[in-house]
């Protein structure tokens, strides 16, 4: 199913938060999430425990899911975050951070921990 | 206000309080009891006064404590309940203009913003128990907080 | 007590007071939660105290000398090497980063290229209107806020300018009005009154609503029945009612605006024609506007660059010269147009898009900040230093453009060197 992402700021998912009070573990289950409306997440039957697969022009990656009604349909949120930038890229000399064209579909696959994201990005 | 919708509203002082909104404020506090307002226990307002009675059950006459909550999760410290609180304004002269008031605090003070959240000092000079007439209607807090952290309840 | 200034964020509250013994800071009292996490950097178990060099793929600690040494040596054999960051720094560490790359041949640019910057390139056409935080609190009666979700990112700024009372506006929230413009319900929209104006408008469609506003401006009654963009008619006027009667009126302009569109249309150019003609017709009153932005001293980059160089953003420097150009960071990065890297104060691994992480980590890099995040894993040398505002001091500009300075309030622990201190040593030494 094809859906607009917006990368945000948000209070209670914050990197600079995670980076001086918690450790890797809070990171990876605070900032890999991706929300979205709940008449959305009906009609892709999907289930709490489900995770999501995004793909865009630039990059894919694995988040886990969650709902909030105060987004319209159609969009996606995510937090700024190491997992988010796998979506985004760049248009001639503009970075791309909004509004950013993306597949979804749900599945089992586990979502990569931020170790194995730093050693993506090494080699 | 639920309670008050169901008196007969006429302002008529037989209970011995200036309006059906004070009686229906101290009715919620548990001050006073249905019977004590003369006008409806008359035939004609047997409807509401039956609603009345199952609406407040077994706890009428039970005297209950004001209180005012705060979710220490969702509050993010901004503030604006130091700012926005009528009796901060007059006893505490930087929140007129959005600053921090002074530490240690001032004897009227209700709320202050400790450690990045919102701390409740004390509810001695709070509008809901110290003021007459419409003011004792007071919910500033409650009503302008952005992530709804501030409830006000009565046990 | 004394009342000292927070940086925290770009609004850089100045009434924030503090209980410290000279070693710890016991008690923050007035500060929101991005202040109080600032403060608690202090003290994070994740903070650099020694400098650290990368041998056989891990980090090692090791010695003040060695590690300037290999600095001076990557740095040395290095003909194109590039500078990032410098928005967490204070304006002289700015202007000693501005005088190292010019000795060594550098590229400099700050966060603000990729955030605010744009807005910069245009105003030199047709210029901008600014107005400061006091007199927002003190005359303003018109507050809209467009694409930016002030409750989240900057918490204290709804209470300083809309719920005070000021000089010319003693019944505070009364008598100002809010008008909040975004897709999604976020939670400055709790904040509304009866006379406030909400308006949920569709995603990518705001140049369709400032185009609508320019053709009213100048004629009447052209507005589509069905309304614009999903905001319907009688909202439309409300909003054409307020914009032209607001005696003192700020807009504040956040990312969700100054996201460039896919097909290369400027919203920004278009925003600032509109602002400027309706001041044009303005009988009494006038409209600014407040860029929020991020790091707490984006603004003082581009002041710093403009008084000493006469260029606002990215400089570039060959044979100890300014020279003109049109890169960015990000053109010089998506090029391969570097061989070597000093990233000071910022994270770019987290925030830059998945293709120029990579391209970035492919060559030397030296990191400069006081914790560890995920620019650290990859660097190759880690060089620590003291945090602004609290161990060390220093000049910041405010995001209206309003100087400010920092206070030293405590120690730095192992004598850890403040950014000025440490870019004047790598200089002496070259």
């Amino acid at each position: 199913m094809e859906m607009i992402l917006n990368t945000v700021r948000m209070v209670d998912h914050d990197q600079v938060r995670e980076y001086v009070y918690g450790d890797e573990k809070s990171l990876m289950e605070n900032l890999a999430i991706g929300i979205l409306n709940p008449e959305d997440f009906k009609n892709l039957n999907l289930t709490p425990s489900l995770n999501i697969k995004l793909s865009s022009e630039f990059g894919e990656v694995i988040v886990r899911n969650n709902r909030d009604e105060n987004i319209p349909q159609g969009l996606i949120i995510m937090p700024v975050s190491i997992w988010a930038n796998q979506l985004t890229g760049i248009k001639g000399k503009e970075p791309i951070y909004k509004n950013i064209v993306v597949k979804l579909e749900p599945t089992r696959d586990p979502i990569l921990t931020f170790q194995e994201l730093i050693s993506c990005i090494k080699k | 206000m639920e309670l008050y919708k169901f008196l007969p509203k006429t302002n008529c002082k037989k209970c011995g309080k200036p309006t059906c909104m004070a009686f229906a404020l101290d009715l919620l506090q548990g001050k006073v009891k249905v019977d004590d307002c003369p006008p409806i226990l008359e035939a004609k307002y047997k409807k509401q006064y039956e609603t009345l009675k199952e609406m407040l059950g077994g706890e009428e006459g039970q005297k209950k404590e004001l209180q005012i909550n705060v979710d220490e999760d969702a509050c993010d410290g901004c503030g604006i309940c130091v700012t926005v609180c009528p009796v901060n304004a007059r006893y505490c002269p930087p929140s007129l203009s959005g600053k921090a008031p002074e530490y240690p605090p001032e004897e009227h003070q209700l709320f202050q913003v400790k450690k990045g959240k919102c701390e409740l000092l004390n509810l001695k000079y709070c509008r809901r128990l110290d003021a007459q007439g419409r003011e004792r209607e007071c919910r500033v807090c409650e009503t302008y907080c952005p992530r709804e952290a501030i409830k006000i309840e009565y046990t | 007590m004394k009342r000292n200034t927070c940086s925290g964020c770009s609004l850089l509250c100045d009434d924030i007071i503090i209980r410290s013994d000279g070693i710890f800071i016991d008690e923050v009292i007035g500060a929101c939660l991005k202040g109080k996490e600032r403060f608690d950097q202090t003290t994070a178990k994740n903070r650099i105290l020694n400098p650290m060099i990368r041998e056989n793929g891990e980090l090692k600690e090791t010695t003040w000398e060695k590690a300037l040494e290999k600095t001076i040596e990557i740095i040395k054999s290095s003909n194109n090497p590039l500078l990032y960051g410098f928005s967490n720094v204070s304006c002289e560490a700015q202007l000693k980063g501005m005088e190292l790359a010019e000795s060594i041949d550098g590229f400099i640019d700050s966060n603000a290229s990729i955030c605010q910057g744009k807005i910069l390139d245009v105003v030199n056409e047709t210029g901008i209107t600014l107005t400061s935080i006091t007199e927002i609190i003190n005359k303003a009666d018109l507050i809209i806020s467009w694409g930016a979700n002030a409750a989240e990112s900057i918490p204290r700024l709804l209470n300083k300018t809309v719920f005070s009372r000021g000089k010319f506006r003693m019944t505070g929230r009364e008598i100002k009005t809010l008008i909040n413009i975004d897709p999604v319900k976020t939670a400055s929209f709790n904040v509304m009154g009866v006379r406030d104006l909400a308006l949920q408008i569709e995603p990518n469609k705001d140049l369709d609503l400032i185009r609508i506003l320019m053709e009213e401006c100048c004629t009447a009654d052209s507005i589509p029945s069905k309304g614009v963009a999903g905001i319907d008619k009688s909202d439309l006027k409300r909003l054409l009612l307020h914009l032209k009667g607001a005696e003192n009126g700020v807009i504040f302009v956040g990312q969700g605006l100054l996201k460039p569109k896919l097909d290369g249309t400027n919203i920004i150019k278009e925003l600032l024609d509109l602002v400027q003609m309706i001041n044009m017709k303005q009988e009494r009153g006038r409209i600014s506007l407040v860029l929020l932005g991020g790091h707490f001293n984006m603004a003082g980059f581009d002041q710093v660059a403009l008084s000493t160089y006469g260029r606002n953003g990215s400089l570039q420097f060959k044979d100890n010269q300014l020279i003109e150009t049109q890169d960015t960071i990000i053109s010089k990065i998506n090029s391969d147009d570097f061989d070597s890297s000093i990233i000071v104060g910022t994270d770019p691994i987290s925030h830059l898009p998945f293709n120029l992480s990579k391209k970035l980590c492919t060559k030397p890099l030296i990191y400069i900040d006081n914790k560890k995040s995920a620019t650290y894993e990859v660097a190759d040398i880690v060089l620590p230093t003291a945090i602004t505002g609290i161990e060390a001091g220093g000049l910041t500009y405010r995001l209206d453009q309003v100087p400010v300075e920092l206070n030293k309030i405590l120690n730095p622990p192992n004598k850890i060197p403040s950014d000025e201190e440490l870019l004047t040593q790598i200089m002496e030494k070259l």
